[in-house]
């Protein structure tokens, strides 16, 4: 079998311009790559029939951007017209969404190959992809590792080479984090960037989809695809086009960075805080400033986060009801039963437990004690990134306060997964874009990433910073070792 | 740690209309005590002002034009529903005769 999917997205297209390969060449080859790697449970469906057939299809016309005849792999929580769709839960084990979402239709007319449906967090809640119906995906760097969630497939899925490219969705760091895990590129761009149209909902003031790769700049080339206003997404930004490219390659010299005190508190691993101060350093070589801040209510993220999610994804959840779609209880007494029983055997106990909590905190009194009070602190946080970028570029931190851990190591407190993410929810709350890029390793050679944040809509700055970064660092992401050196 | 009772799991757990087994009360009960123990550190925070933030989109009075659009048909429509007779969803009795 060949190896076109290891070249750049750049290479493989000059290939398929100049006809010496064609696209099923590439589908064939990821389906192998996916036999031959079963073991990291990236995909909950594939698209093989489907995927063979348009590839086949697709030896008929121009190649005519940059992404034709690309395998992309998608979250299972973004709807996929006629390609089932389960959210990694029971709920919709057997659910056929009728519409594609707005992201789909986007990569439809770039003509990419959706290769399938990977593995997460049921509902995108949890943060190692361990509370999947389908069972966890694995971390390629070492398959007893994590893979980091809740879009722990797509990250798994580019990371061992399966496909160059996937999306994933981020609620609080559900991109990034599994990114850092795994050692590829995540962005949660800027809230609105990306229309949600299609995206089952958890947290519908947080939620972004994002491109999930093996590099900086093709993420960005991913971003130019995806992004834009949508009629069907009101939350969507109206902004003028842009090339989320144009900046890559230029110096990043003068740049003016700040570190939260917080982040680099003791809340951080030995493992993770060296990368990261080997990081500073680098980027102070390479002209840059880098100071050392106190911004307020970092510390009180988690609190507001978990107020806030659980608060939407009750009301968001309240739709699965054994009546429209989805699971149904058989033969319920009355329709108080049939709601109450379809929910307690569609749902695993993470989404019950979340939702239980979040209909506590809306209800009666409760809503102004917690969820208005969560609103408040929620718009301080975004004042408080305000007030950093006035005077600084970026925002930076790590990713994860670990490296990946073991997977079958529990956890008895359900807040755990919540802490995981503590690094990389503020900038959901704040609706920032933020980006997770792979900067060193552990000693026990797993992935390490740094997290950096900017102003809204300012996805093409990240870019150029993340880029230029990654040159400079010119590490071997390759999880399948000295292969490629 | 607080564990809640068997009756403030089943008060939370109808909120969320969820139906709960006896071993499901008993081992939700710690789970959903720490997490409601979580959620009160709220009440410590300090210092905030009161100006909410409800979304990041602070420019969404942005109507699409009102103009008639295509609608599913019924066979599409109906793909995904569980149960159905004829045109009709079906759910259970809800009104005794």
């Amino acid at each position: 079998m060949s190896n076109y999917l290891d070249l750049s997205i750049k290479e493989i297209n000059n290939l398929l311009k100049s006809k010496k390969i064609k696209p099923i060449d590439l589908v064939e080859e990821a389906f192998d790559r996916i036999e031959k790697s079963s073991s990291l449970n990236c995909f909950i469906t594939l698209n093989k029939e489907a995927a063979l057939k348009q590839a086949k299809e697709l030896e008929d016309k121009e190649v005519d951007n940059l992404f034709f005849g690309i395998p992309i792999a998608i979250k299972d929580n973004i709807c996929t017209k006629g390609l089932r769709t389960t959210c990694a839960s029971k709920m919709l084990e057997n659910f056929e969404p009728i519409y594609d979402a707005t992201v789909i239709e986007k990569i439809n007319e770039k003509h990419m190959i959706i290769i399938g449906k990977t593995n997460m967090d049921e509902f995108a809640m949890g943060s190692c992809s361990k509370t999947s119906y389908f069972g966890a995906p694995r971390n390629p760097w070492n398959e007893s590792k994590i893979t980091g969630g809740s879009s722990g497939g797509s990250a798994a899925c580019v990371s061992g080479r399966l496909t160059p490219i996937a999306l994933g969705s981020d609620t609080g760091g559900s991109i990034r984090q599994p990114s850092s895990f795994c050692g590829v590129v995540g962005l949660k761009p800027t809230y609105g960037r990306v229309s949600r149209f299609g995206l089952i909902a958890y947290g519908s003031s947080l939620d972004q989809i994002g491109p999930i790769t093996r590099n900086v700049e093709e993420n960005a080339e991913l971003l130019n695809i995806i992004c834009g206003k949508d009629e069907k997404d009101l939350t969507s930004a109206k902004r003028d086009s842009e090339d989320f490219t144009r900046l890559i390659g230029k110096d990043i010299k003068g740049m003016k960075i700040a570190v939260p005190n917080y982040f680099v508190s003791d809340i951080v691993s030995k493992e993770v805080l060296d990368v990261f101060n080997k990081t500073v350093e680098t980027l102070r070589n390479l002209g840059c400033t880098v100071d050392y801040i106190d911004m307020k209510y970092l510390e009180n993220v988690v609190t507001i986060y978990q107020i806030i999610t659980m608060a939407e994804a009750s009301g968001n959840l309240a739709r699965f009801d054994g009546v429209k779609y989805g699971y149904s209880y058989p033969n319920p007494k009355d329709l108080e039963e049939l709601y109450t029983k379809t929910r307690q055997l569609g749902f695993g106990d993470t989404v019950k437990k979340r939702i239980m909590v979040g209909s506590f905190i809306l209800s009666g009194e409760n809503a102004k004690i917690y969820y208005d009070k969560a609103l408040s602190i929620r718009d301080d946080i975004k004042k408080s990134f305000d007030m950093a970028f006035e005077k600084y570029d970026f925002v930076i931190g790590p990713v994860v306060t670990s490296e990946a851990y073991d997977l079958d190591e529990e956890f008895p407190d359900p807040s755990k997964s919540f802490m995981d993410d503590v690094l990389v929810m503020p900038v959901n709350m704040a609706g920032l874009p933020g980006l997770s890029l792979p900067v060193g390793f552990s000693p026990n050679h797993l992935p390490i990433g740094l997290h950096v944040m900017a102003p809204r809509f300012e996805e093409a700055k990240l870019y150029q910073f993340g880029a230029f970064l990654e040159k400079e660092l010119n590490l071997n992401l390759d999880p399948r070792g000295d292969k490629n050196e | 740690m607080k564990k809640l009772s068997k009756e403030e799991v089943l008060h939370v757990a109808h909120l969320a209309r969820i139906n709960l087994e006896d071993e499901e009360i008993e081992r939700y009960a710690n789970d959903l005590g720490k997490l409601l123990e979580d959620i009160d550190k709220i009440k410590d925070i300090k210092g905030y002002d009161d100006e909410m933030m409800i979304s990041p989109v602070e420019y969404n009075s942005d109507l699409r034009p009102d103009v008639e659009g295509k609608m599913l048909d019924y066979k599409t429509a109906m793909k995904n529903v569980p149960h159905s007779t004829g045109n009709f969803v079906e759910v259970p009795v809800m009104l005794n005769e």
